[in-house]
């Protein structure tokens, strides 16, 4: 016989206790630079425009799997852990991504906000929000445009 | 053994600092006004959920440089770690010409 106010089962608990804390992002700032910014031409307006992509941690989403499973498949989990992190193994920025290029459309579409095409104080900016093994790997260019008209 | 206690907590108090990125753009003939600024977040165990202190930086440098033009912006990012809490640190500077 089950109680109606029961607590959840350990298992779920710590389930609804790691989905809670996936959900909440955590920001990571990896670069930053920022460029010469000149005041003295006009009135400046902001512009912004930033690119996201999908990164994801295989060897990470493994190592879930392997902590979540028991016995044999507990072991392939691990084996598989293992050969994702030798193959993702060495120096990156972020977590892998599918699309390398995703960033390539940024200066076309900055210039598209910015009728003068005069720009100032850009700003490039790469950041990270991760959620577990799965992140967004964020490429954000915020500037100044010159109205010189004004 | 209280010299060691000392030696470990002046040790991890003291912080050790990972540089992540520099950069520079082109430096002015004229370098006679530079001007500095910085923005830091703190947080624990370096869980942050947002990266809004960066703009905080560039809002000090254009205050300090109204109506000029300012070149030879060296960007700096840098971490520092206190134990548990780690500090995120942007500091700029240049040179402001006004003409």
């Amino acid at each position: 016989m089950t109680s109606r106010n029961s607590k959840p089962a350990a298992p779920l608990r710590w389930t609804l206790i790691l989905l809670a804390a996936g959900s909440v992002g955590c920001a990571r700032l990896d670069q930053m630079q920022m460029g010469s910014l000149d005041q003295s031409q006009g009135k400046l307006t902001p512009v912004s425009f930033s690119v996201n992509e999908l990164g994801l941690d295989m060897a990470g989403g493994a190592e879930i799997a392997r902590q979540l499973t028991k016995g044999q498949a507990s072991q392939n989990a691990q084996a598989v852990r293992d050969i994702l992190a030798l193959i993702n193994m060495g120096p990156r920025t972020g977590n892998p991504v599918f699309d390398d290029s995703y960033s390539d459309q940024l200066l076309a579409s900055i210039q598209q906000q910015c009728p003068s095409g005069q720009l100032t104080g850009l700003r490039s900016i790469r950041e990270g929000i991760a959620y577990g093994p799965v992140s967004g790997e964020v490429v954000r260019v915020d500037g100044y445009c010159i109205n010189s008209a004004e | 053994m209280k010299v060691w206690i000392t030696l470990c907590l002046l040790a991890l108090l003291s912080g050790c600092v990972s540089l992540n990125s520099v950069s520079m753009t082109q430096v002015p003939a004229q370098r006679s006004n530079q001007v500095t600024t910085s923005a830091d977040h703190w947080s624990l165990l370096g869980i942050a959920f947002s990266n809004d202190f960066v703009d905080e930086a560039m809002t000090g440098l254009q205050q300090q440089c109204q109506g000029g033009k300012l070149e030879g912006v060296y960007t700096k990012y840098q971490n520092t770690l206190y134990l548990l809490i780690l500090q995120r640190e942007v500091i700029v500077s240049g040179y402001c010409n006004r003409s």
